[in-house]
């Protein structure tokens, strides 16, 4: 009981909390991209990009937005250069994806080579990083205080941003078209939505929002820069979307297991547990659940009833 | 119908009649294939005007033209008077123009008021006024009567209720001239009649209303003037209570079938294929065929005739194994196959040559050999010890290609580069040289030139005449009275009437095509043989 004590503490939930908060924000980003009908498998490759130049920028402006800024417009650069491939010239969504991936991986270790003459990481004194935020009240109740204050601002956006994201996709014009546009493009073409710049436009957001996810590994908790430092988050992101189909709410609580899940590894090494089986949990979830969609939708044989047969007679004209 | 006649508008001949649309001189080509030579025709303020054509007659064509969606190659359109340039379908729907076309054009996910206001959509303040939407859609629903609850979810309603949606998308942009593309195609009797109640309600209020359809019931019940198009081209535009179903037919079909009956040998087959009493269910789940119960025998063509969309294409399917029938057993060569899959009733005694030549008949990427290796890649000498016979597979088909007189340049050419009737032949070449008890041939003609044509019915003659049992399904009422022993009228997704090939007058089977039934006296029983 002691060790589960240990285990299972306010700790346990405010480390979730910070370990959802990345993939999150790259969660979000790509439900864009999936309910405007794109499988982004790019979401990776957006975030380390913008990890590194938000590093990068936070040097140049000697500022941690300014920092997210320049990261956001590199992860918008290559969300542009993904929606150019894709959705003008129908290039294969799953190639491209990879290939900025893979370029965002080998660009990053090249650039860092160039400018700043390291392998592996860039750590500099001129980083300036986002400091934790002490919400007043709420630090004035017990226990409170360890699970919702003292935050990086970029932790409180993500969950904000939940909110946000819901409101645009089911509460304005631009959401609704970008919704119809992934569900129906012919009904969207008809209605004098144009399907091919609803994706665009949907694919940028997304990259805002990798950027912000990016920003958010280098200038949050840690100010540095580190090879791959997305560390598959990207691709968290990507099962959580697959069964949430975009939706901001289920898209929350599938980053929370992730993040649960991550949090729970972190501690269980400790004690000596093997946190790889923990972290298949996720995974794990999201097979057994794209599994019941699917099993689900399965084709149904009928078969006639002496009652439908007749039913049918009596319907005749 | 009589009791249909009470509620259409008296023609009053002495206020002047104006047209709400009128269509002068309009042709339209798609490469050799002429969808509309010269329709002129022109549709009352206030009437419901039916359309009416075999498949291909070019009555979609028409009214797509009519809506913008297609550039007429000659031809001018009059609306209200005036003549109009129609470009696009924005600019037909500010003309008053609104169309419900086939297949509807919903966002499932959607509620029903959302899925009305798409494109056009009500805001406050930056964000979607959903309470307004709503509003505005239940008052449209209620005063033309389209009930419709407007915050359902679309995915949950019906057909039916979707389509009231699509009519309410319509209406709620201002449309003074309502064209529906096959509406009742999708909906169960019940929705039908509710349906013209609602279009009559339409024009009651000056509305006018154009619709598509090949159901020869429905439009004598509700139309007001019937225009038939035939090939492209209008055979005529009647009102229609001068006319009656069986004259529509003879309009749709041709007054002069022109076919010379192939003379043929006696045969006395034992029974090949039986249905007893097949029921099954269409995609969308409704009864597509209906307690259909018929044979064939060996040496025997039996063919299959109706206006498209009477349940044959179900029928061609529940007999190949891509079907599941909903009640009753098929029985080929002494075996029941109707819970089999295809490759079950193919070596069961099936040859089949489907109606969906592209889709189901040929893979268009592979060579020719290869579509005749296709189905019988597991048979010696084709393969052995699961490695394919090349030189054997080549020299067949270079036989064949001899035999059945394919234009092409040898064994190899690929599929995609033949002519419509060549790549027929192809299929008949495979089907047809694996000698089996049971022919299905589905619309073995459509699209293929007269000279194929020619050579496609000799070979369905010889087979006949080897002793092979043929079904025969046919929307070219010739063909089938040029091949066929036994005709059987489908209607309904019922066997409507059987008549005997040799004896039958066209007017008895365009009767029957019509849903009307001989009298007792000339209508044999359908269950003969059973």
């Amino acid at each position: 009981m002691e060790v589960l004590g240990d285990i299972f503490n306010l700790a346990l939930i405010a480390a979730t909390l910070r370990t959802t908060a990345p993939i999150l924000l790259v969660a979000l980003g790509g439900t864009f991209t999936t309910k405007a009908g794109i499988f982004n498998i790019g979401l990776e490759g957006q975030m380390l990009i913008a990890a590194f130049f938000a590093v990068l920028g936070s040097i140049w402006t000697s500022s941690a937005i300014g920092g997210v800024l320049i990261g956001m417009m590199a992860a918008m650069i290559f969300a542009g250069t993904f929606s150019l491939l894709v959705v003008t010239l129908r290039a294969n969504e799953v190639v491209v994806g990879l290939a900025l991936n893979i370029l965002a991986g080998g660009l990053t270790i090249s650039l860092t080579k160039a400018i700043f003459g390291t392998r592996g990481s860039i750590v500099n004194p001129d980083i300036v990083g986002f400091a934790p935020v002490n919400i007043p009240i709420i630090d004035d109740i017990p226990g409170l205080d360890r699970v919702l204050s003292g935050y990086t601002p970029l932790v409180y956006l993500a969950f904000i941003l939940v909110f946000v994201v819901w409101i645009i996709f089911y509460r304005t014009r631009l959401g609704l078209h970008i919704r119809v546009t992934g569900e129906k493009p012919e009904a969207a073409e008809a209605l004098g939505i144009n399907p091919n710049t609803m994706q665009h436009i949907a694919s940028l957001m997304c990259g805002a929002l990798a950027g912000i996810a990016g920003a958010h590994l280098s200038l949050g908790y840690i100010t540095m820069f580190a090879e791959n430092m997305s560390a598959g988050r990207g691709f968290m992101a990507v099962a959580v979307l697959i069964f949430s189909n975009g939706d901001p709410v289920k898209v929350l609580l599938g980053c929370l297991l992730f993040g649960f899940s991550d949090a729970m590894a972190l501690r269980l090494q400790t004690f000596g547990f093997p946190s790889y089986l923990v972290l298949t949990v996720p995974y794990i979830v999201t097979l057994a659940a794209l599994f019941m969609l699917t099993y689900r939708q399965r084709p149904k044989i009928i078969r006639e009833t002496l009652e439908s047969m007749s039913l049918v007679r009596r319907q005749e004209p | 119908m009589s009791d249909h006649q009470g509620f259409r508008p008296t023609p009053s001949f002495g206020a002047p009649m104006t047209n709400a649309i009128e269509m002068r001189g309009v042709s339209k080509r798609f490469g050799p294939v002429i969808a509309n030579d010269d329709v002129s025709f022109a549709v009352k303020k206030g009437e419901i005007h039916a359309i009416v054509g075999e498949n291909g007659a070019g009555k979609t064509t028409l009214m797509n033209i009519l809506f913008g969606l297609y550039h007429p190659d000659t031809g001018e359109i009059i609306i209200n008077g005036e003549k109009v340039e129609v470009d696009s379908p924005r600019r037909a729907i500010s003309l008053g123009l609104g169309m419900v076309h086939q297949h509807f054009k919903l966002v499932p996910s959607l509620t029903a008021a959302d899925n009305v206001f798409l494109g056009i959509e009500k805001t406050r303040n930056g964000l979607i006024d959903h309470a307004a939407q709503i509003a505005q859609t239940r008052e449209f629903s209620e005063k033309f009567g389209l009930s419709v609850d407007p915050e359902a979810i679309v995915a949950n309603l019906s057909v039916g209720i979707e389509q009231r949606i699509e009519i309410l998308k319509v209406l709620v942009r201002g449309a003074e001239v309502v064209i529906l593309d096959e509406p009742t195609a999708v909906l169960t009797p019940q929705e039908s009649r509710e349906l013209f109640r609602t279009l009559r309600g339409f024009t009651d209020q000056g509305m006018t209303v154009i619709f598509i359809s090949h159901h020869l019931s429905e439009v004598m019940a509700v139309s007001d003037t019937v225009t038939v198009l035939r090939d492209g081209k209008v055979v005529g535009t009647r009102p229609t209570a001068e006319l009656g179903e069986d004259d529509l037919v003879r309009m749709m079909v041709g007054r002069n079938v022109s076919f010379s009956r192939r003379k043929r040998p006696r045969t006395d087959g034992e029974r090949i294929l039986s249905l007893k009493s097949i029921w099954a269910r269409d995609n969308r789940g409704l009864p597509a065929l209906q307690d259909v119960s018929f044979d064939v025998h060996g040496g025997e063509i039996v063919g299959i005739v109706g206006v498209d969309g009477n349940g044959q294409t179900e029928l061609a399917e529940v007999i190949s194994g891509l079907r599941h029938v909903s009640h009753g057993e098929i029985v080929l060569h002494g075996q029941k196959i109707q819970d089999g899959d295809p490759r079950l009733v193919r070596h069961a005694g099936l040859a089949h040559v489907p109606a969906d030549r592209l889709h189901r008949g040929v893979d268009k990427a592979d060579t020719i050999s290869g579509n005749i290796l296709m189905g019988r890649q597991d048979e010696a000498p084709w393969s052995s010890r699961g490695v394919i016979n090349w030189r054997y597979v080549r020299e067949r088909t270079e036989e064949l290609i001899k035999r059945f007189d394919i234009r092409a340049n040898g064994s190899r050419t690929l599929v995609k580069t033949l002519s419509g009737g060549n790549m027929q032949k192809v299929v008949l070449a495979r089907e047809f040289s694996r000698a089996m008890p049971f022919l299905l041939v589905d619309q073995p003609t459509r699209g293929v030139d007269i000279g194929a044509m020619e050579g496609i019915h000799d070979e369905i003659m010889r087979q006949r005449n080897e002793g092979a049992a043929v079904l025969l399904i046919s929307v070219q009422l010739d063909e089938i009275m040029t091949l066929a022993d036994r005709i059987l009228v489908m209607f309904a997704g019922t066997i409507a009437g059987e008549v005997d090939a040799d004896t039958a007058t066209e007017d008895e089977i365009g009767m029957l095509m019509a849903g009307r039934n001989l009298s007792a006296a000339a209508a044999p029983t359908v269950n003969e043989a059973s």
